[in-house]
């Protein structure tokens, strides 16, 4: 039977293996490739190696193009994780049957493709769409408010496709929460705020920092969200890619971008990583409680 | 065991593929082709129809470019793509020999600069960008020009386009520019002017420039005329205005890529589209003009006298069709980054 198991993993891990390899770390090693050769109408890309698409990205159009990215990325990422927060920390307190069918139901939206779920916003915020309808049936208004094409419309679109990302995170740290700590500091004489601050805070402070990674990256690169509800009138970093590959065909300095925006990942990944360490030396907790 | 058993498909895929009689890849724009039309050719040739669409000339040539001209077998680049497909080797020749319905065409649409005596492309439809105008809400008589749109009252209210040479199309003309000009001062001081405008505009749509009018978020702004005509079936006050200064005017062409494996379906197919009865059929179906004549005459009364599709000579010489920029798409494509980036 052993012999047999073995063969059976590392077939597996090989498999997993040769799949990363071919999808993963070939297609990125071939960006990172283009970002260092020099464009060329013809032919794409062509010697001699360079690191001109990086000075390039110092321009400062660019960098207006990333801070606008960052903007809208960092204040979704602060709506979703000021209402997360309170969602799953009620959700938490259901019976596990009941959290699981609220879950699920929060959950089955997203089984639709968030294109298509982008697309519905659009005929909801519509001159003629149901909220200023419901609005003026009220008579709330007077006549149909702009939401569409603003960067309100912007906001809430990535909010809400972002929002599970952000809860899921948050509900797993609700759940490792150790209630009893929490009656312990009442005993001591901690109020309510300080139980929230110093006790529910730091101990849910791996799912706070994972939801809002996990909200925040996509949320760089969701550039249809704001092409469409946003009316196409700003240039994001997913456009800025985009438009180097199939408009000016620039390839080398849309690798340098795609580049640029891996690296600002890994950052943030690493600075998870560091954040969770410090955390489990300062609680001086076990692994388990910071999954 | 296991890989063979994923191996015998992949090879019956092969052996079927190899065997099918015959196949045609067509790429077309999007919205860009009436129901029925494929499957009548299949029914008549016996040949299958693959169709994929895209939406810009940007991302057509992208792909062909990727795959050296292989993968497709017709394709529907507009004039300035033409040129700039042909001198890079992607198109092949056509054999005019098998292009029967040729004869059918308005001689005025052939033997442009674009393509000398047509030898790599053949005219499907034409059309143009002007203003489009919600009626309803705003009076006709009120806008004639493109500088209109730069009226400080229309502060987020406008529609454009979201193609870089369309949008500065209108502030070279303004400007008394030509629309293809590669004149770094003229592309820059047609920046300047529409960096006045940008307060103006609402939102960017080059998917279906129709649908925010239709939805009752714009009432002004660019739009192509086909796109007024499929709207007015639902929205009657919609209308198209051809601009003072001069609309914009594209012609689209079927062509053949250097790598096309089915040359000779492909010749078939785009004998097919000649034909006067399909012809008349798209031009009908899709709201733009058909460059096909004995079409044309087969057009109702009411279709072939609608300025809005067939706009009257003097319109067309007043207006301009784009032809390629060569580099200067860089510097235009660079103040369009800036534009939008509002810096």
């Amino acid at each position: 039977m052993k012999p047999r198991f073995e063969l059976f993993r590392s077939t597996i891990i090989l498999i997993t293996l040769f799949w990363l390899g071919l999808f993963v770390l070939a297609p990125h090693v071939m960006v990172l490739i283009t970002s260092v050769l020099s464009p060329d109408p013809n032919n794409l890309a062509v010697w001699p190696l360079n690191l001109n698409s990086y000075v390039n990205l110092w321009d400062s159009l660019y960098l207006n193009v990333f801070l606008d990215s960052l903007y809208l990325s960092l204040l979704a990422t602060g709506i979703c994780l000021l209402l997360g927060y309170p969602f799953a920390f009620i959700l938490s307190r259901f019976s596990p049957l009941l959290r699981s069918i609220l879950l699920f139901m929060m959950v089955v939206p997203f089984w639709t493709n968030s294109l298509i779920r982008t697309y519905a916003i659009k005929l909801l915020m519509g001159k003629k769409g149901l909220f200023n309808d419901v609005l003026l049936g009220v008579g709330i208004i007077d006549e149909p408010l702009q939401i569409l094409y603003t960067e309100f419309a912007v906001i809430f679109g990535l909010v809400y496709i972002l929002f599970p990302f952000m809860v899921l995170p948050l509900i797993s740290s609700f759940d490792k929460l150790d209630r009893s700590l929490l009656e312990a500091a009442r005993d001591l004489g901690a109020n309510g705020w300080h139980r929230f601050w110093r006790i529910i805070v730091p101990l849910t402070s791996p799912g706070i920092i994972a939801g809002c990674l996990i909200v925040f990256l996509p949320a760089m690169g969701m550039f249809y969200v704001a092409d469409l509800l946003g009316g196409a009138k700003n240039i994001l970093l997913g456009n800025l890619i985009k438009n180097q590959f199939l408009v000016v065909r620039d390839w080398p300095f849309g690798s340098a971008l795609s580049v640029s925006l891996i690296v600002l990942m890994a950052l943030l990944l690493w600075f998870y990583f560091k954040a969770n360490q410090y955390i489990q030396r300062k609680g001086g907790l076990d692994d388990d409680t910071l999954k | 065991m296991k890989l063979r058993s994923l191996l015998v498909p992949v090879l019956l895929a092969c052996s079927v593929t190899a065997q099918a009689a015959e196949k045609l890849v067509f790429y077309n724009w999007s919205e860009y082709l009436p129901e029925g039309v494929l499957e009548q050719f299949t029914k008549e040739t016996g040949i299958e129809v693959d169709y994929t669409t895209f939406e810009s000339n940007e991302v057509m040539y992208s792909k062909l470019k990727l795959q050296k001209g292989k993968g497709y077998d017709v394709v529907v680049p507009s004039t300035y793509y033409i040129a700039k497909m042909r001198a890079e080797g992607l198109l092949q020749p056509l054999d005019k020999s098998k292009l029967s319905g040729l004869k059918n065409l308005n001689p005025a649409l052939l033997d442009k600069p674009y393509d000398p005596e047509n030898q790599y492309s053949v005219p499907y439809m034409w059309g143009s960008t002007g203003i489009g105008i919600n009626t309803e809400a705003l009076a006709k008589g009120s806008i004639t020009r493109w500088a209109d749109l730069w009226d400080a009252k229309w502060k987020n209210k406008l529609l454009l386009t979201d193609d870089v040479r369309e949008v500065f199309h209108m502030a070279l003309k303004i400007n008394g520019h030509s629309a293809n000009t590669t004149n770094p001062d003229e592309i820059r001081q047609a920046y300047e002017k529409l960096q006045q405008l940008m307060p103006n505009v609402l939102v960017f749509n080059s998917d279906a420039p129709r649908e925010p009018y239709m939805a009752g978020d714009v009432d002004l702004g660019m739009i192509w005329n086909g796109e007024v005509i499929m709207a007015q079936e639902e929205m009657p006050d919609l209308d198209y205005i051809y601009p003072k200064e001069g609309a914009i005017f594209w012609v689209d062409s079927f062509a053949i890529p250097a790598g096309s494996t089915n040359v000779e379906a492909a010749h078939k197919f785009i004998n097919f589209m000649l034909r006067p009865d399909i012809a008349k059929l798209c031009s009908e179906e899709i709201g733009y003009a058909t460059p096909n004549l004995k079409g044309y005459e087969l057009l109702d009364e009411n279709v072939r006298s609608n300025k809005i599709i067939f706009p009257d000579a003097d319109t067309v010489a007043n207006g301009e069709f784009q032809t390629d920029v060569g580099d200067a798409l860089k510097l235009y494509n660079d103040y369009w980054e800036k534009l939008k980036t509002g810096k």
